[in-house]
This record gives C-alpha cells, sequence and structure tokens, in this order.
C-alpha cells in the first residue's frame, strides 16, 4: 500500500478507495442481500456463491495480466470451450491427472499461438483474438461434432465440486492461483515488464525489455489461468458442451478486472480488486435472482454496478493525478 | 499490504458469523423452479403451469431465471439446495450439465423433476414430450399434402436442433424414420446453428440451394420454421413447412398461409403436472426414480388451430397468440 503522507485529503480518499474501495463494497453488498432476502445469507449459500465466483475469478487473473500489458485476449471463452471438450474426452483414456495436465498445458500453449500472432503479425490484440474467438470454437464443435462430453472421473469432477476440511476446492485453487499470481506480478522482474510495456511500449523497448517476449508469455500466462478455470467449469456442471460451455465468458472476465481497477489503456493494475469484483458479479447476479429480481433488471443492475465502479476510478486516478483509463 | 489483506479478510468474516444462519426452512411445502428462460412463450407457459399447480396444491413457489447461461443453472439449483426447498423442478438450458447440481440436490433429500428438454443425474422424473411421435406426425401431414398435389418428388428435408438437446432430437429421428417408410428420400439434414428465427431462414435458403426440388420440409422448433416459411416465401416456392411447439408467432403464420402446421406441444401441462408428480412423492411417498412420463402432443393445420387456441386460453387463462 502506497504512503498517504503529503498527500491532500482527496488523493489520501483516493488512495484509500483504491486499496478498500471494493473490499467495502462487497461487504455493502453482502448487508444489503442478508436483510432483504434471508436465504441469502445462509452459510451454504454463501459458501456456494464464492465457490462459484471461482469460475471467473481464476480466469479473470490472466486478462487482469492481458489489459495491464496493453492488450485484450476476448478469445478466452471460446478457449475455454476447446480445451475443456478435448482434455475431457481424454479422461477414459490416460486418466484424471494426465487429462487435467493436458487440459492444462493445452490451454497454456494456445495462449503461446495468440501470443505470437499479436507479436509477430503485428495486428491489434483485439482483432487477432477475434478471429481465434471464431477459431477455437469451431475447432470444439468439429473435435466433437457438437455434442457434448459427459465426464464421470472422480478425480476431474473433485475439482470443481469437491471439498477439503469443508471448504470448497476450488476456492482453495482460486486463492493459490491469486497468490502466486500477485507474487509474479509485485515481487518478479517479469510483473515489472508487463507493467513497463503496457505503460509506454516504446519506453519499455528502450530500457532494454524484450516486448515481444513479454507480450508472449503474458498471452500464455491467459492460456494458463483459463485452462485452470475450464477444468473447475466443466467440472461444476459434469460436462463440456462445445456450444454452451464459456459462452460470454471473455465479457464476464473483462468487467471483472475493469470493475477491479485496472486501467483499460495498460499500465499498473489491480489484481485483488478483479479477486473482489468476481465476487460482487457472483453474489449481485444470485442477490437479485432470489429476491425474484426480473432477468432483465438483473443485468441492468450489473451494467449500473460497472458504471459506477469504473466512474469512482476514473475520479480516482483524477485525484491522484495518474494517467486515465 | 498486510494490513490490507487483513482487513480485508475481517470484512468477509463478519457477514459470515453475524448474518449467516442455517437458512431456517418455511413452514409448509415449498417448490423451487429454476426456468431455462422467460423469453419465450413456449416457456412462459411452462412457468404458468408451474404456478398455477403451486397455488392449487397450496405450495410455496420460488421461480430464478437460468438467463439461458448452463453456469447459473447450476449455481441456481445449489441455491436452491441451500433455501431448503422442498422440491426442485428444472427445465435446464442445458440438460446435460445439471448432473452434479441434482446430486447435490439429493444428497440434500429434495426430490427433483425435470419438466421438458431433458435430464442428467439422478433425477426422481423427467416430463417430456412425445417428440418422436410428433415427428411422424409432421411426416405424416406432408404425405398427405403431396397426395394431393400432382408433383412426383418425394424429397425431403430437415432442420434439427442442437445434439444437447437429446429428446428435442428424437423429433427430427421420428421425422427421418417416417419419411424412409413412406418412401421419401431425406435429401438434407441441418442442426440449425442459430436456434431462432434468422437461424430457421438461412437453414432453409441452405436447404433450397442444396436440393432444390425439395417438395416438404420439418423444423423441429417453432421460431426456426416460422423463418423457414418466410424464407420459403421469399424465395417464391411451393413447398410444404412445417413447425413443432404451437408457439403464437407459428399460429400467426398458419394464420396467413405462409406455414402449413405445426406439432403443438402442451408446455402448461408438463409444468403442472411436474408439481403434480412432486406432489406424489412429497405427499403420498410415491417413488420416482429417473422416470419419464410422456406428454402427448397434437398436429394443427388451418382446420383446427383455432380451436385449439380456444381451448388453451380457456385452460391458461391467456391468449395462445
Amino acid at each position: 500500500m502506497e504512503r498517504t503522507r503529503g498527500m491532500g485529503i482527496r488523493a489520501r480518499i483516493a488512495r484509500r478507495w483504491e486499496n478498500f474501495g471494493l473490499p467495502l463494497l462487497f461487504f455493502v453488498l453482502l448487508v444489503i442481500f442478508s436483510t432483504l432476502s434471508p436465504p441469502f445469507r445462509s452459510a451454504y449459500s454463501l459458501i456456494s456463491n464464492f465457490r462459484f465466483s471461482s469460475f471467473i475469478g481464476i480466469g479473470a487473473i490472466g486478462m487482469a495480466f492481458c489489459i495491464m500489458n496493453g492488450d485484450f485476449d476476448i478469445s478466452v471463452g471460446s478457449m475455454l470451450s476447446l480445451v475443456a471438450a478435448m482434455g475431457s474426452s481424454f479422461l477414459p483414456k490416460i486418466g484424471g491427472v494426465s487429462a487435467v495436465l493436458f487440459t492444462i498445458l493445452f490451454s497454456t500453449f494456445l495462449g503461446f499461438v495468440n501470443g505470437v500472432f499479436v507479436t509477430k503479425l503485428r495486428i491489434p490484440a483485439f482483432i487477432t483474438t477475434l478471429g481465434m474467438m471464431f477459431i477455437y470454437r469451431s475447432l470444439a464443435y468439429i473435435y466433437t461434432n457438437n455434442t457434448p462430453v459427459y465426464i464421470e472421473n472422480p478425480f476431474w469432477l473433485f475439482l470443481g465440486n469437491g471439498s477439503v476440511l469443508g471448504v470448497p476446492f476450488a476456492i482453495i485453487l482460486m486463492l493459490i492461483c491469486y497468490v502466486v499470481a500477485f507474487l509474479l506480478l509485485r515481487r518478479s522482474p517479469f510483473g515489472r515488464y508487463v507493467i513497463a510495456v503496457g505503460t509506454n511500449r516504446e519506453t519499455a523497448m528502450l530500457s532494454g525489455i524484450n516486448v515481444d517476449r513479454t507480450k508472449i508469455t503474458v498471452f500464455a500466462l491467459v492460456g494458463l489461468f483459463v485452462g485452470i478455470a475450464s477444468v473447475v467449469i466443466s467440472a461444476n456442471l459434469g460436462s463440456a458442451n462445445p456450444g454452451m460451455l464459456g459462452q460470454g465468458y471473455e465479457f464476464q472476465v473483462i468487467t471483472a478486472v475493469v470493475l477491479g481497477g485496472t486501467a483499460l489503456g495498460g499500465g499498473d493494475g489491480n489484481l485483488w480488486g478483479a479477486f473482489f469484483a468476481a465476487m460482487i458479479l457472483t453474489y449481485l447476479k444470485n442477490g437479485l435472482g432470489l429476491m425474484q429480481v426480473d432477468s432483465y433488471w438483473q443485468f441492468v443492475a450489473v451494467g449500473l454496478v460497472l458504471i459506477f465502479a469504473v466512474a469512482l476510478n476514473r475520479l480516482k486516478f483524477t485525484l491522484l493525478g495518474q494517467r486515465q483509463a | 499490504m498486510k494490513k490490507i489483506i487483513v482487513l480485508c479478510i475481517v470484512l468477509m468474516l463478519i457477514p459470515l458469523f453475524l448474518f449467516a444462519g442455517t437458512g431456517e426452512k418455511k413452514e409448509g411445502i415449498t417448490i423451487g423452479f429454476s426456468l431455462w428462460t422467460m423469453e419465450f412463450t413456449f416457456f412462459q407457459n411452462l412457468e404458468k403451469g408451474v404456478r398455477d399447480a403451486c397455488e392449487k396444491f397450496g405450495y410455496e413457489y420460488v421461480m430464478i431465471d437460468q438467463n439461458s447461461d448452463p453456469q447459473k443453472m447450476a449455481q441456481d439449483l445449489n441455491s436452491l439446495v441451500g433455501q431448503k426447498v422442498d422440491g426442485i423442478v428444472v427445465t435446464p438450458v442445458d440438460p446435460g450439465a445439471i448432473g452434479p447440481a441434482v446430486q447435490n440436490a439429493r444428497n440434500a433429500g429434495i426430490p427433483v423433476v425435470c419438466a421438458d428438454i431433458g435430464k442428467s443425474g439422478p433425477v426422481n422424473a423427467l416430463l417430456i414430450s412425445n417428440n418422436y411421435e410428433g415427428g411422424q406426425l409432421a411426416m405424416e401431414f406432408i404425405d398427405k399434402q403431396m397426395k394431393k398435389k400432382s408433383s412426383n418428388t418425394k424429397k425431403v428435408g430437415v432442420g434439427r436442433v442442437q445434439p444437447q438437446w437429446t429428446y428435442a432430437r428424437q423429433r427430427g429421428q421420428g421425422f427421418m424414420d417416417k419419411a424412409k417408410e413412406l418412401g421419401y428420400t431425406v435429401a438434407s439434414e441441418i442442426v440449425v446453428a442459430v436456434p431462432s428465427a434468422e437461424g430457421g431462414y438461412d437453414t432453409m435458403q441452405q436447404i433450397m440451394s442444396a436440393v432444390p426440388d425439395v417438395c416438404g420440409v420439418f423444423f423441429a422448433s417453432g421460431r426456426e420454421a416460422v423463418g423457414a416459411a418466410n424464407a420459403v416465401k421469399a424465395a417464391g416456392k411451393d413447398i410444404i413447412v412445417v413447425g413443432y411447439n404451437g408457439d403464437p408467432e407459428e399460429l400467426h403464420a398458419i394464420e396467413d398461409g405462409i406455414l402449413h402446421a405445426t406439432v403443438a406441444q402442451q408446455p402448461w401441462f408438463i409444468g403442472y403436472d411436474s408439481v403434480r408428480i412432486m406432489k406424489e412423492i412429497l405427499e403420498q411417498g410415491k417413488e420416482y426414480e429417473d422416470a419419464v412420463v410422456p406428454v402427448k402432443v397434437e398436429l394443427l393445420t388451418p382446420d383446427n388451430y383455432k380451436k385449439w387456441a380456444d381451448e388453451a386460453e380457456k385452460r391458461r387463462g391467456t391468449p395462445a397468440y
């Protein structure tokens, strides 16, 4: 946490918001829904929603790195569908552990491919990954002949549904992923390169940073976390449906990252913000559903929360005199 | 940084300790209903059937919309388990993906009945239209119409639904089996990629391009059939188009003379009978395990669709179209 000594009062408030804003918003959300809808506050519901927030939360890690690095990857939903379908199809032949490892490695490779196309073909990442989005989804259809893959392997299913000492494994996995990602971003040179390239590519290059290598590694990281998320999500559903799995996933994770306070223009971001944003989005939708709010109004609510949080972030940037998104 | 982490953990734990309860159960029977979407008339009628049954039997009723999202579907089912409802009725957007959530409900002692679409996992029962028979009715109608015409062509086409809707796929299978039985050739079989009127329109154009002398087509979903009928009208061709569902837009299309027939399902009955079966399980201790309960379908043509619509309106209390 950056020190606030020497800052004006408004800058201090902005810095406090940066550190505590989303946890506070999450807490307020919990209190409101717990008051308005008693079923929401059962321990079962709270823990269940925490588990479901891991599906967006894990994917948001890679996307946060990507956006901090100054890029987008909108192929993540289709990538998730393809790797889950392929990986789960191998379960009867190679077993649970090998299939999970294959899924994560294959997904990392697909992210690597995205990175190579972006850096070597010099096509903007949005356009490149838009094309890859169609390719990955189509490959998922072709590979499975447009038929869902049903999952019965106990190891795979455990990853999305099992618990350790009463704590859902998906939550434990998400927390581990966030700690590792935090250390990578804040305690390693690679993390500084990611932010430097996202802040100013030319300056980073002149500083001796290998920009292409950094970008390719970031895209591979996106693939890595998508691979982990694909296993957890498909395990929770007990199937990998090429047509339905991952639909809209890219928008969910981008929303979580932006809501979490990472600037769309690149540069420094807020990894833990993405963590809380994923939880806010999950709990918000569940709370509104339990209150019998019409589904279309739920979308309105999510949109308003996003605009509100981004507006506050822009205000924060202004008060701190930082470069805006 | 440590202070932030500590503060965040405290903020998260406070509501769990202060507010978390055991999820006290309401008195009386509560039915939780998780529905694919409220966007289409079919599902609106199905939901009304569930709601009317709950009202008639004196049950509390909780409905959650899946918003056509399989992940939300699983989350909603878990949410109903957390609310400790007495029974769950579900119309799943992805029937293959409810297995773990259904197992969770059954582990909690909550029976699960699927209202249409399909099932996976240890459900107590599935109520679904007799889709195979419906497909056969569609082909029999086309054959009857072709016998009135002087044309010799015996080629038909079919626009099928996506593979994950395994029970709805039986519509296409029933149609194709009856076509072979009656001496027709299924010259084109296409899965409608985008389940919508636009998808039906595009698929029909593909069929007409691939098989210029096709005499009749069957689309296994109502809105797709209406799209296909519009494509035929736009092309100025004389092709018999039959749909499936009995949606308002199909009835309008029959009235306008662009759609020749449809196979009507009974969504209100499916919803109502799902709760009736739940009542048998909860109050009478009747055993249902992985049971499939077929619901009759009916062929609607220009001769009888108005009478069917009037009867449906009397039953549901809302106009059929």
